[in-house]
C-alpha cells in the first residue's frame, strides 16, 4: 500500500513534515491583509489591529500611537510624577493649579461623566484608591485599610462638583480631591488614538488597551468580531460585531485585585462606601465614545444589578450587560439583539428599554 | 476496468479537488485540538504562526513547529516561550507576579498573552481567527 | 511435533513471503515521491484477492505487516502501528467492496480503494497519536493524490498478472 510512514519515522523528518505543513498553511496567509502591532502603555498591553492598510503607513501609524500613548500615560498617571500629579499637588496645596488645554479638556470630560453617573464614577477619589493600595503596578498584598481611615476620607466627600475649570485654571473648594483617572484615561486615550488613525487615513482598525477597545470600520467583507470574556471561567461568554465605530468596555472584579484572609479586594472602589463595590462581577458597555464607555462601565459596576439601568440612561448608554455574583446576566433588550452567546445563559434578567 | 472501477475513479477524481479546496482554504477547515482537549467551533481559525514582540524591538513571527523553547530578552531578563503541539505559552519569566505564566496555553488564532513587567507579548496568528479582539 | 498445514496455508505462506520480499525491497530503494512509498506489495494483495478471495488476501496482508516489521526491526514501533492501521483499513474496505452486487470492482477499483483506505487509516492514526497539529491536515489531500496514483498503477499491474476479471469471493 502507498504509505507515508517514512515521513514520521525519524524525528528530523517528522519535524520537516510538520514544517512543510505549516508552510502550506502559511502560503494561504500571504495575502492576509491584517496588520498587528503591540506596545506597552497605561500599565497594560495596547494591541493594534489594522485591516487593509499599506505596511509602511501601518508602521508609521503604530509608532505615532505608541508615542502618543506613552505621552498621555506619563501626563495622566495617577501616582507617578507627571502633569496630573502637578494638578493634584496644586489642588491639595493652594486649592488651585494651572492646566494646559489638553488637560483641561480631559478633566472637564471626566467631571461631566461623573455628574451624569450620580458620582458613581468619581475621578477625584485618588486618596481612597491609594489607601487600598492600588497605586502600584503590582497588586498589593493587603491588609485592607482600617475602617476609621476609610470613614475619615469619606467624610471629606471629594466630588467632581467641587472642581471648577476656567480656561487654563482649575480650582477646588475641597482640599480632599485627588484625581485618579484609572477608570477613564484609557478610554479617553483610545479616542485620541482613533482620531489620530482617522487623520492618517486609516478607516478599519481596532485599538485594544488591555481588553477595552474601540473598533472602526470592518474586517473586509465582514464586520469586526469581538469576544467578551467570561468573568468567571476561561473562554468567551458572548461575541459582538461593532457597527462602524463603537467601543466595548468591561469593568470586572478580576482585573486588579488581591486576596487577604480569604477575601477578595478588587480595584473598583464604591465612592459611597469606600469599599470595593460588591454586587456585580462585571459590567460591559457598548458606546460610540471610548471615554464614555470606560466611565460608564465603572459606574454601572458600582451601581450594581438594581440601579444600573437608571445610571445607563443618564449617561446615554444604549447597550449594557451586567453579570452579578450569582452569575445571572442582566441586560437591556437592545443589548440582547447585539450579543451572540457561546452557550445560551441560564438566566437573563431583562431590564426596561434604555 | 469494470463499470464500478470507472465510477469509483470518477468519484475519487471529483472529490480530490474538493478536499484541496476544503483543507487549503483559509479558515475553511478546523479540527478538535486534541492537545488542548478543546473542540473548536465551526468558525474557529487555526493558528499558523506565533508573533513574539519584545518592547523596543521589531516583532518576530515564528512557525508553530517544531516543538521548542524560545528565549526572549526583556528589561528584566529572559522570558522563555514554549511551543508545543501547535500551542504556545510563557513557560518562565523573571517577573514577580508570573501573570504571564499563569495565563496558560494559547491555542487559537488571535489569542494573546503578555508579560507586562518584562515587556514581552505573544500572539497566535491564523488566517481566520474566531475573534478579532477580546474584551475583558 | 508436526503442524498440519493445508494447501491453502502453504499458498498463503508463499504469497506472504513474496509480499514481504517486495515490501522490504521497496523500503531499501528511494521512492519517486519523497517520503511516500508506492506500496507495490499492494499488487500481491490484489492479485491474491482476485485469484483466491478475501480471506487469503487478508492473511497475506497482515502477515506482510507483521513479518515485514519483524525483519525490518520496526515491530511495535510507531511505524508498525501505522502500517497495521493502514492494512486493517484497506482489508476492511476490500471486505465491503467484495459485497458489491453485480459484476463489481476489477483489480484497479480494488487497488484504488485499498490504497485510499490505507492512507486514510495511517493518516488518522498519525494525527491522533504522533502529530496532533491541525496544519498536518494540509498534507492530507496531497497524500490522497499520491494514493490515487500509486493505487491505480498497482491495480493495473495486478490486472496484468491476474487474468481473472471476475468478482472476488470471500
Amino acid at each position: 500500500m502507498p504509505s507515508f510512514d517514512l515521513l514520521l519515522r525519524h524525528p528530523l523528518l517528522r519535524t520537516l513534515t510538520l514544517a512543510l505543513a505549516c508552510l502550506l498553511a502559511a502560503c494561504n496567509r500571504a495575502d492576509d491583509p491584517v496588520y498587528h502591532d503591540q506596545f506597552f502603555a497605561f500599565g497594560t498591553l495596547i494591541d493594534l489591529t489594522f485591516f487593509d492598510v499599506d505596511t509602511a503607513l501601518a508602521e508609521q501609524a503604530s509608532r505615532a500611537l505608541e508615542q502618543a500613548f506613552m505621552q498621555m500615560h506619563n501626563d495622566w498617571h495617577a501616582w507617578q510624577p507627571g502633569a496630573l500629579q502637578q494638578v493634584n499637588a496644586g489642588l491639595a496645596g493652594q486649592g488651585q493649579a494651572s492646566v494646559d488645554p489638553a488637560m483641561a479638556a480631559l478633566i472637564q470630560e471626566a467631571n461631566r461623566l461623573s455628574v451624569l453617573s450620580n458620582g458613581l464614577f468619581n475621578p477625584v477619589i485618588g486618596r481612597l484608591v491609594a489607601i487600598w493600595g492600588f497605586h502600584h503596578d503590582e497588586p498589593p498584598q493587603g491588609p485592607p485599610p482600617a475602617r476609621d481611615r476609610i470613614r475619615q476620607l469619606l467624610e471629606q466627600a471629594p466630588a467632581s462638583t467641587d472642581i471648577r475649570v476656567d480656561g487654563g485654571h482649575i480650582s477646588s473648594r475641597n482640599p480632599a480631591v485627588r484625581y485618579d483617572l484609572g477608570a477613564f484615561a484609557k478610554g479617553y486615550a483610545i479616542d485620541r488614538g482613533i482620531e489620530r488613525l482617522k487623520a492618517l487615513g486609516i478607516t478599519h482598525a481596532i485599538i485594544n488597551a488591555g481588553g477595552d477597545l474601540r473598533a472602526i470600520g470592518r474586517h473586509g467583507q465582514r464586520p469586526w468580531r469581538i469576544g467578551i470574556r467570561d468573568p468567571r471561567q476561561p473562554g468567551v461568554l458572548a461575541s459582538i460585531e461593532p457597527a462602524g465605530d463603537e467601543s466595548v468596555f468591561t469593568s470586572g472584579d478580576y482585573e486588579r485585585f488581591y486576596e487577604y484572609e480569604g477575601r477578595r479586594y478588587h480595584h473598583i472602589i464604591d465612592p459611597r462606601s469606600g469599599y470595593p463595590a460588591g454586587a456585580a462581577v462585571s459590567a460591559t458597555v457598548i458606546h460610540p465614545v471610548a471615554a464614555t464607555a470606560d466611565a460608564a462601565a465603572t459606574a454601572l459596576f458600582v451601581a450594581g444589578p438594581d440601579a444600573w439601568p437608571a445610571i445607563a440612561r443618564q449617561m446615554g448608554v444604549k447597550y449594557a450587560m451586567l453579570v452579578d455574583r450569582e452569575g445571572r446576566i442582566h441586560m437591556n433588550p437592545a443589548m440582547k439583539t447585539r450579543l451572540t452567546f457561546e452557550s445560551e445563559p441560564d438566566t437573563i434578567v431583562m431590564s426596561e428599554t434604555l | 476496468m469494470t463499470r464500478a472501477d470507472r465510477v469509483l475513479m470518477a468519484i475519487v477524481l471529483c472529490s480530490l479537488p474538493l478536499l484541496y479546496l476544503h483543507f487549503w482554504t483559509p479558515g475553511a477547515a478546523d479540527y478538535s485540538d486534541s492537545a488542548g482537549g478543546v473542540t473548536q467551533g465551526a468558525d474557529a481559525g487555526t493558528a499558523t504562526v506565533l508573533r513574539i514582540q519584545s518592547a523596543g524591538t521589531a516583532a518576530n513571527t515564528t512557525p508553530l513547529a517544531p516543538d521548542r523553547q524560545i528565549q526572549v530578552p526583556g528589561p528584566m531578563g529572559e522570558s522563555t516561550i514554549e511551543i508545543r503541539a501547535g500551542q504556545a505559552r510563557f513557560l518562565e519569566s523573571p517577573c514577580p507576579g508570573k501573570v504571564c505564566v499563569h495565563s496558560g496555553w494559547l491555542s487559537e488564532a488571535g489569542q494573546l498573552a503578555a508579560c507586562l513587567p518584562n515587556r514581552i507579548s505573544i500572539q497566535l496568528l491564523g488566517s481566520r481567527p474566531r475573534f478579532d479582539a477580546i474584551n475583558f | 511435533m508436526q503442524i498440519q498445514t493445508t494447501a491453502e496455508d502453504q499458498r498463503i505462506a508463499w504469497l506472504a513471503a513474496l509480499a514481504i520480499t517486495i515490501h522490504i525491497l521497496e523500503s531499501a530503494f528511494p521512492s519517486p515521491l519523497p517520503g511516500v512509498k508506492p506500496g507495490l506489495a499492494n499488487v500481491i494483495t490484489i492479485v491474491v484477492l482476485m485469484e483466491f478471495g478475501w480471506r487469503s488476501a487478508a492473511w497475506v496482508s497482515l502477515l506482510r505487516v507483521l513479518c515485514g516489521s519483524l525483519l525490518l526491526g520496526t515491530f511495535l514501533t510507531p511505524t508498525f502501528l501505522l502500517s497495521l492501521s493502514g492494512a486493517v483499513c484497506s482489508i476492511g474496505i476490500l471486505w465491503l467492496a467484495c459485497r458489491l452486487p453485480g459484476r463489481g470492482f476489477g483489480p484497479v477499483g480494488f487497488s484504488l480503494l485499498a490504497a485510499l483506505a490505507h492512507m486514510t487509516g495511517q493518516f488518522t492514526i498519525a494525527w491522533l497519536l504522533f502529530i496532533p497539529h491541525p496544519a498536518l491536515w494540509r498534507l492530507f489531500p496531497v497524500l490522497l493524490t499520491a494514493a490515487l496514483l500509486f493505487g491505480t498503477v498497482s491495480g493495473i499491474i495486478a490486472g496484468g498478472i491476474s487474468n481473472r476479471q471476475q468478482q472476488c469471493t470471500t
